[in-house]
């Protein structure tokens, strides 16, 4: 069930990656709204407001009951009649139960993404009642049979061609795709339906509990045309919309439309409180309160947050996956990051188990986020049910409990990979093919061999030359600088030692827990957290460092969570959180060394070193580093250029790469390779294993001349 | 905020946002700038701050043609609509209308020109403070419709090419007008 399942997920995902039209667009998209967000906020602290939504929100969510007490008894009191809906069917049975004791022949609609969650349309026409979309995407959407691609675009996936042929086959005539021309026929087709409509229904962005009051946030003017001609209107309102004050609506009208659009306002904000005057009577109001799924999730531990969301739609327009695929693929009633968790919670965790495995974990939506709802924590832990439910594979399942969990037996497994490997690598330090079946994981990259001799082989030879001794840090190799890129540790070491510092390698160090983690098996990600905080605290270093960023996360975020009911376990997972460094913020802002000491190493050229930077996802987002590795750079001679799209993820997501999507990773991949491109530089730099095996790999795959290299690479190389 | 600061930024905002603002030295000015853009019959949605203005005497004494309406549809014929204002929001250029009597409503929906009279000393500056003058308008009547219009109606909805004028006006002027009543007893209610 879930093979077939997962058979014609990678099929759509195919053809979505074949649609370039739709990838171009989405890309286009994606810069501009960057560019317009920015401007939009460039007076405002983000950061500032998100934490107060959120903060709202959270009192919104703990006062839930009451709130929507409060807001029912308002609404009445305004001359409105409010019903709350358990489910999809039974807001549905309301409304066209409504349409038909009022002999309602047709509806105009203004935009509700809740009305697409209930499929209200269908039950509309089911029950013989002509429901019409005025919003020009809806519209569009509406006359050509398919589901919006995006929340707040939903026609963001068609072209003027496809439009013009849509309103062509409406009015009889021949179309011109000119967009203004379109526009104008939407306005002209539509404005008969608001005058013939005997019902209007809209959505709202906002339930304020002490007025009654519900608010529009709009740009077209169709709501406001939806909600004054028809003598009923029915508002669906997702409970989730509610909101304490006007005070707090307006808090969020400084954020939504900027962050949705990047405009400082809509055209419209609308509020309406009761039953308003409509001809000679007052204007029939029903509001419908829907649940369908919203308390399940407010009683969910680890994904209530989602409740924050406040409907922008900016987590699916800095999606890299987003913008490889579309909506259709990445989504199902809502999309992106949000409409992943959404639509485990409103469709069920199997409408949604494609959606959480094609998240690729970059957390560029976080960082969007205007409610900081911690997206990809939330994803993680669906796709950890998913597991649960479906089961991982045998593979992975033998991989991660017998072989991980028993780091000797890891061990030895990988060390003996790196002999049996001879016949690929030929000895070289690159696989550049594999044979038969595995083929298709280096048709679009190389791939990096195990080296020769693991870092914690070479570690114990390696003789320490310090000056005056300022610290002795514990390192932290993880498996990819261990076993595939040992050279880091060694870099880090000297360089280190030149600033008199002392390193160990802590020999019983695991795997950091992550590729368990993040294929959803929590379990053993637990053992590995209790192994390395044992292993890594056991000689009581000053710091622990590391060059991956993953595990600088894993150390300082997941086993600190993962061992939060162990007590004995948990004061140690927090106090090795507090010693742990990525080795470029360990230089900067612990050792604030003077870098500019270090030898500069000249280009070919003789000019300064021409370097880029690359920031990885884990540590930008995750660990909030990205100006320390760049300063260090230039402080030692480099000349650092700055690429497009500098911290869009690469497309590596470890195991997503090779065995979850390496279609989508390859597409992503290409992008970034696009940027280093068009920088004109001789290297990239960045502080990530994973990222220099796919930057790397696509560069050499390419036939490129840039390098790939290791911030401590390079500032090793300019020590004598 | 000096008001007269507040109403270069409001002024500014609006401008940005695709509204036209229009200094009007009086009534009888403002009229004839109505006349002069509303391009076909003119449906003006009369309030007793409006009246006191002598907006009736002075429409009638313009060059404009006032819709005739004998149903509430008929305000579809009108090509531009004329309303009173409550508030300006500096920061955005916002104007803030009680729109609760339909009239209003039918006025600042339905015609392809919106016309709306703002007093320039009831130009609050942005998001913050508006949360109380909302609440002022609201406590005065058992049900309302409040909006906030910023520029025209617009659209990005194909290939994301913004794109004005959809189904609300395609053409949005502020007539900037000292009022003779308090802004919240409501230049519109």
């Amino acid at each position: 069930m879930s093979k077939t399942r997962t058979q014609q997920y990678k099929q759509d995902v195919n053809e979505a990656l074949n649609t370039s039209r739709l990838n171009d667009a989405l890309h286009r998209f994606g810069d501009a709204y960057l560019e317009a967000r920015q401007r939009a906020f460039a007076e405002l602290d983000f950061e500032q407001l998100r934490t107060d939504i959120a903060e709202m929100k959270d009192r919104v969510l703990t006062s839930r009951a009451s709130l929507r007490e409060q807001f029912i008894r308002e609404a009445r009191a305004a001359g409105a009649t409010v019903f709350l809906a358990a489910d999809a069917e039974e807001a549905n049975r309301y409304i066209t139960d409504l349409a038909k004791a009022n002999c309602v022949r047709k509806v105009v609609k203004s935009k509700s993404m809740v009305s697409e969650e209930i499929h209200l349309n269908k039950a509309l026409e089911n029950a013989g009642v002509q429901a019409v979309e005025t919003d020009l995407g809806e519209w569009i959407i509406q006359l050509a049979n398919q589901r919006p691609s995006h929340m707040v675009m939903p026609a963001i996936h068609m072209f003027r061609d496809q439009v013009a042929e849509l309103f062509s086959a409406e009015t009889g005539k021949t179309e011109s795709d000119d967009i203004k021309h379109l526009v104008d026929v939407a306005r002209r087709q539509l404005r008969r339906e608001y005058l013939d409509a005997d019902m209007g229904i809209s959505g709202a962005n906002f339930a304020i509990a002490d007025s009654g009051t519900f608010g529009l946030v709009t740009n077209e003017g169709n709501a406001r045309l939806v909600t004054t001609l028809p003598k009923i209107h029915v508002a669906l309102i997702g409970m989730e919309k509610l909101v304490p004050t006007m005070d707090d609506a307006l808090k969020i009208i400084q954020v939504l439309p900027r962050n949705a659009t990047g405009q400082a306002i809509t055209s419209y904000v609308t509020w309406i409180r009761g039953a308003v005057p409509c001809g000679d009577v007052n204007k029939e109001l029903h509001i419908v309160l829907l649940d369908n799924g919203r308390e399940k999730l407010a009683e969910s531990k680890t994904c209530k947050d989602a409740l924050r969301c406040v409907r922008c739609g900016a987590c699916a327009n800095v999606c890299p996956v987003y913008q490889s695929v579309g909506g259709h693929v990445f989504g199902h009633t809502y999309i992106g990051a949000i409409g992943i968790i959404l639509t485990a919670f409103y469709d069920g965790l199997d409408k949604a188990a494609e959606l959480v495995k094609a998240c690729i974990g970059c957390r560029a939506c976080v960082s969007v986020c205007p409610s900081k709802i911690d997206l990809e924590e939330i994803i993680l832990q669906l796709r950890q049910q998913v597991q649960e439910e479906e089961g991982m594979g045998l593979g992975k399942s033998l991989l991660f409990r017998k072989v991980m969990r028993n780091r000797r037996l890891f061990h030895a497994l990988l060390r003996s990979g790196a002999k049996l490997q001879k016949p690929v690598t030929g000895g070289s330090r690159t696989i550049r093919h594999l044979p038969l079946f595995f083929s298709s994981l280096t048709e679009w990259r190389s791939l990096p061999a195990l080296a020769p001799e693991p870092l914690r082989d070479l570690m114990p030879k390696q003789q320490q030359k310090i000056g005056r001794q300022r610290y002795r840090v514990a390192l932290f190799g993880g498996c990819s600088s261990d076993f595939i890129y040992p050279e880091l540790g060694l870099d880090l070491l000297k360089v280190l030692n030149h600033f008199g510092v002392e390193v160990y390698f802590p020999e019983k160090q695991n795997c950091c827990g992550i590729p368990a983690l993040y294929s959803g098996d929590r379990e053993t990600a637990q053992e590995m957290a209790r192994q390395n905080v044992a292993a890594l605290l056991e000689d009581q270093p000053d710091y622990v460092l590391t060059t991956c960023p993953t595990c600088t996360m894993s150390l300082q975020r997941d086993s600190v969570e993962l061992l939060a009911g162990e007590p004995q376990f948990h004061a140690q997972a927090q106090q090795l959180a507090s010693i742990t460094y990525d080795v470029s913020r360990f230089l900067h802002d612990v050792l604030q060394v003077d870098i500019s000491q270090l030898k500069t190493l000249p280009g070919d050229d003789g000019d300064p070193l021409k370097v880029t930077y690359h920031d990885s996802c884990h540590l930008k987002r995750g660990a909030g580093v990205w100006q320390q590795p760049r300063q260090l750079l230039q402080n030692s001679g480099h000349e650092v250029v700055e690429m497009s799209h500098a911290d869009r993820c690469c497309g590596f997501g470890g195991s997503y790469s090779f065995t979850g999507h390496p279609d989508i990773a390859n597409a992503i991949l290409a992008d970034k390779l696009n940027d280093i491109k068009h920088s004109g530089v001789q290297c990239v730099a960045m502080d990530c294993p994973g990222c220099m095996m796919q930057i790397g790999g696509g560069l050499d795959h390419a036939g490129s001349p840039v390098r790939t290299a290791h911030t401590i690479t390079l500032l090793a190389e300019t020590l004598e | 905020m000096k008001s007269r600061n507040r109403i270069n930024l409001f002024q500014q905002a609006a401008e940005s946002a695709g509204a036209v603002v229009y200094h009007c030295q009086d009534v009888n000015d403002a009229a004839a700038y109505i006349a002069e853009h509303a391009g076909g019959a003119l449906l003006y949605a009369p309030n007793d701050s409006l009246e006191q203005l002598g907006f009736s005497p002075a429409l009638s004494r313009s060059e404009v043609s006032l819709l005739e309406m004998t149903s509430r549809l008929d305000a579809a014929d009108a090509v531009a609509g004329l309303t009173g204002s409550n508030y300006g929001l500096a920061e955005t250029g916002t104007v803030v209308i009680d729109s609760t009597a339909e009239l209003v409503r039918l006025a600042s929906t339905l015609p392809e020109r919106h016309f709306v009279v703002l007093d320039p000393q009831a130009i609050l500056l942005g998001q913050q403070e508006a949360g109380q003058a909302l609440r002022d308008l609201q406590h005065q009547q058992p049900a309302d419709y409040l909006s906030y219009i910023t520029g025209p109606s617009r659209t990005a909805d194909i290939e994301r090419v913004l794109t004005i004028g959809v189904h609300g006006p395609c053409e949005l002027y502020i007539l900037l007008l000292s009022a003779v009543a308090q802004p919240e007893k409501g230049v519109s209610s």
